[in-house]
């Protein structure tokens, strides 16, 4: 029995440490570019181990089977989105000023 | 020693949730606030799977992944209406 709370604990520590960093990167940063990297990291890792965590700790079979699919469906769900944002980024109105700015001073992009 | 888990990841999920949200209020302009809001929708996500495993009660879990697609689709739904405005949020 104690094991699978050691292992349980040793994720949640894993993914609270994960979750710190990236909240301290989310206000750190200036630029929304670096903020949504602070953001999916905390995000996405800090979610994903506490999932492994749950799933050690769940009770029943149910919902070890459903934490499952939650963990296969999250882990295509999450990292999508932060793609798409990094492209509506992209995208928006002031990346457009910053490649203009960028483009007089170095010619390669 | 579970019980300590549990509610341990509830408090941490819920502090990360208001500095999220704080991140959310500030952002200058509308990409930060797209940031904030993909990580509250994923912590939105393990506070539900959280609460279903505490109460063991498996309707939590089906709430769940529902949340997450349809989430997903909203999220996609949002960042498309964004595109042509000019960033006036």
């Amino acid at each position: 029995m104690m094991i699978k709370e050691v292992v349980a604990l040793i994720f949640f520590i894993i993914g609270s440490a994960f979750g710190i960093v990236g909240m301290i990167g989310l206000f750190r940063f200036k630029d929304p570019y670096s903020r949504l990297h602070a953001g999916s990291l905390c995000g996405t890792t800090t979610v994903f181990s506490y999932l492994i965590a749950l799933l050690i700790l769940s009770p029943s079979i149910a919902i070890t089977s459903r934490i499952v699919i939650l963990i296969i469906f999250f882990l295509i769900s999450a990292p999508t989105g932060s793609s798409i944002v990094s492209k509506f980024i992209w995208e928006s109105e002031e990346a457009e000023d910053q490649r203009r700015s960028m483009q007089k001073e170095d010619k390669s992009l | 020693m579970t019980n300590f888990i549990l509610s341990g990841m509830k408090y941490f999920l819920i502090v990360f949730a208001t500095i999220t949200t704080i991140r959310l209020l500030l952002g200058p302009s509308a990409s930060d606030r797209l940031v904030a809001m993909n990580v509250l929708s994923s912590i939105a996500l393990a506070l539900l799977i959280l609460w279903g495993v505490t109460t063991k009660n498996v309707l939590y879990l089906d709430v769940a992944l529902v949340y997450d697609i349809f989430g997903f689709l909203g999220f996609l739904a949002i960042t498309r209406f964004l595109k042509n405005t000019k960033d006036k949020l």
